[in-house]
């Protein structure tokens, strides 16, 4: 088991550095350097910017020189706000996004698996008709439609939320509910259908020969073994919830990562954007390791060669 | 045979014949698709997406991009004052201004103002050369005559210029719509189409050539779906810049992957099977063992998995719109639309609603046709 995880950190090391390698020839494929876009500046500034930024090296040199800066946790300078960095736009807007995403994860947690397993039991009956209708239509709906029609209903028709900001609790509550809404779905559907799968199995029918009580049943011995694979899924899920937080922080005007990401793409600060999403993908292959061991954990069956 | 029941003869030809017609393959999907009413709703409403936004924009007489200043932010349906000579009706719009209403709802122009009264929250309108007045100082805003004060008798008509309104520019919504349909649906096709060739090229390799050569091709793929693509859209947006074209690039060279590994799956299972080592025995190429035999067989799971990334594509389409780095204006699309309408969401919501319903039904519509197509290939797949 060892070995497989080291294995696992040696891949995700090396997709690590090819996503490094990969996102920093994508800008600085793009055309002209980094200041062409300003108002005309004479050679001598540009060349002194150029100094500065260490923009005249080679571009390997450039590459390791970024890369070390990397690994000692510096992101470097962000080129249109000058005197800031990249590390100052994370520190402000990581701690923002992590927090409505970790509240957005428990919700999904808490609502997806009771919302699976009350369809699973009742399979076929009206609760798992509503639980399906309502995953399916988390699940196709953008979560940019989703959030203005909350924020049309709860906000402008009846007042009871607030439309932006993060102040009070009521302010966490609709775009919690965008945020999750895909995942609660997706999760939901899984949950229930692979809770239905196991309730099909021969344990299950000697669980209720013996005569034991059906919640026994079903959340002692069917539900542990079908939460398996819906572990699995939380991985994407926090890719999802990651990427969906830029449409939510847009709509919600809340400050932070993601609307920084979307804004530095539009303004075309490179550097921004190369560090948030280097950011970005080393958490997620993080948080994907993290199910990875966990999955193992919980599940011994599980053979790794 | 007027008995039905009597005894054939042993030599009677009749006693072989299968009575029942033989349903081939195809037959086969049709008659489990069409028995899937979800599936055939889809199927319907894409194929009137695609008559909406192909020839729709044949029967209107509004371009997508021409403004109308005079005419901004008019709902489908109006609230509407009788004017006092009872020729048509006045629209009051989110500006304070009047737009003169027609008796069988078209739109008129706006009515020239006369005169401010700001001690009695009143602007003047000269509507057929009586005077009438606007009063401001209360919400919602009325219109009453200005002698009198006594308020115009109101009622809802439907706005007949515009079927859906205009929004914040005075643009007809009902052509945006149409327009911002067809530039979804493109993005998704083309956007599919590549990821057909990139995805089958790449599987087909990777699962027929087996080895090492799979092995790498697959860590390939593994690292690629580490990251969320919706990132490397975006990246790769920024490299090309706004447009059409650089969303269709932008999407093709990213959405490839789940492609490749359904094919590499199917070629990988399907490459030990009998009818593959008899077309080697023949001495078949690998080329046309692959093209021939392996991609035909799995055309079920490729067509399935296709149903399944044209909704995504269009989901990114919008998601790209509505962050504002996907296509630029005057250029309608789905997301777009949505973005610009959460400007005034408060107070115009069916600019919102619209797009947004045409969003859901794009994506309702594919998922179901997904759905069915995948039950009516393969049954053993349904959950």
């Amino acid at each position: 088991m060892v070995r497989y995880f080291a294995k696992r950190l040696g891949l995700m090391l090396i997709a690590l550095f090819l996503i490094i390698l990969v996102t920093f020839v994508i800008m600085h494929a793009v055309p002209g350097g980094p200041f062409t876009s300003d108002r005309n500046l004479s050679e001598e500034v540009e060349a002194a910017l150029n100094a500065k930024y260490h923009l005249d090296d080679p571009l390997p040199k450039q590459f390791f020189d970024y890369l070390k800066g990397l690994l000692h946790g510096d992101f470097g300078p962000s080129y249109k706000f000058t005197g800031k960095t990249v590390n100052d736009f994370i520190a402000n807007g990581f701690p923002v996004s992590g927090k409505l995403g970790g509240i957005t994860i428990i919700f999904v947690v808490l609502a997806s698996i009771p919302m699976g397993i009350l369809a699973a039991v009742k399979n076929g009956k009206w609760q798992d008709m509503v639980v399906m209708a309502v995953a399916t239509i988390g699940v196709t709906i953008p979560s940019f439609v989703i959030a203005s029609m909350l924020i049309y209903i709860f906000s402008f028709r009846m007042g009871a939320l607030p439309s932006f900001g993060l102040d009070s609790w009521k302010g966490y509550i609709l775009p919690v509910i965008t945020l999750g809404g895909y995942s609660v779905s997706y999760l939901a559907r899984q949950m229930r259908s692979s809770l239905l799968e196991v309730m099909g199995q021969d344990y299950i029918r000697t669980a209720r020969a013996k005569g034991l009580a059906e919640p026994k049943v079903i959340f002692k011995h069917a539900l542990r073994n079908a939460l398996i694979p819906v572990i699995t899924v939380l991985g994407p899920t926090v890719a999802n919830l990651l990427t969906g937080s830029f449409v939510v922080e847009k709509i919600f005007a809340v400050p932070g990562l993601g609307v920084h990401f979307v804004n530095s793409v539009s303004m075309r600060d490179y550097t921004t954007i190369m560090g948030v999403t280097v950011f970005y993908a080393t958490f997620l292959l993080a948080m994907v390791f993290i199910v990875d061991v966990f999955y193992c954990l919980i599940d011994p069956r599980i053979k790794y060669d | 045979m007027e008995n039905r029941w009597e005894m054939l003869e042993s030599s009677n030809e009749d006693r072989e014949k299968l009575w029942k017609k033989n349903r081939t393959f195809a037959g086969d999907v049709w008659f489990r698709f069409r028995h899937k009413p979800t599936a055939i709703a889809g199927f319907v409403i894409i194929v009137l997406l695609l008559l909406f936004a192909l020839a729709g924009p044949y029967f209107t007489k509004y371009s997508y991009s021409a403004q109308n200043l005079e005419l901004v932010n008019i709902p489908p349906r109006m609230k509407v004052y009788e004017a006092p000579d009872g020729t048509g009706y006045m629209y009051i719009t989110q500006s304070l201004k009047v737009v003169w209403v027609n008796k069988d709802g078209t739109l008129g122009g706006q009515l020239k103002k006369v005169r401010e009264e700001s001690e009695s929250s009143m602007t003047i309108f000269d509507c057929n050369g009586t005077e009438v007045a606007l009063y401001y100082g209360v919400k919602p805003y009325m219109m009453a005559d200005p002698e009198t004060r006594v308020l115009y008798p109101t009622r809802h008509v439907f706005n007949k210029s515009y079927t859906l309104g205009t929004d914040s520019l005075g643009r007809d919504i009902l052509t945006r719509l149409m327009y911002g349909t067809r530039v979804s649906l493109m993005v998704a096709f083309v956007a599919v189409l590549v990821n057909l060739v990139i995805g089958i090229i790449f599987g087909g390799i990777s699962g027929y050539a087996g080895g090492t050569v799979d092995t790498i091709m697959m860590r390939i793929v593994d690292i690629i779906s580490t990251i969320p693509l919706t990132l490397y859209v975006i990246l790769i947006m920024v490299v090309l810049g706004t447009g059409l074209k650089s969303i269709i690039v932008a999407l093709g060279t990213v959405y490839w992957v789940d492609m490749a590994r359904v094919v590499r799956g199917q070629v990988l299972s399907l490459r030990e099977q009998e009818f593959v080592l008899a077309a080697k025995t023949i001495g078949s190429s690998t080329k046309s063992i692959l093209v021939q035999h392996l991609i035909p067989n799995a055309m079920g799971s490729i067509l399935v998995t296709v149903t399944m990334l044209i909704p995504s594509a269009i989901f990114m389409e919008a998601f790209l719109g509505f962050l504002g780095i996907g296509l630029q204006p005057p250029l309608a699309s789905l997301g777009t639309m949505c973005n610009d309408a959460t400007e005034n969401l408060r107070s115009c919501p069916y600019q919102l609603f619209i797009p947004a319903l045409v969003i859901c039904l794009i994506m309702f519509a594919f998922n179901f046709v997904g759905d069915g197509l995948r039950d009516a290939l393969d049954p053993k797949l349904k959950k």
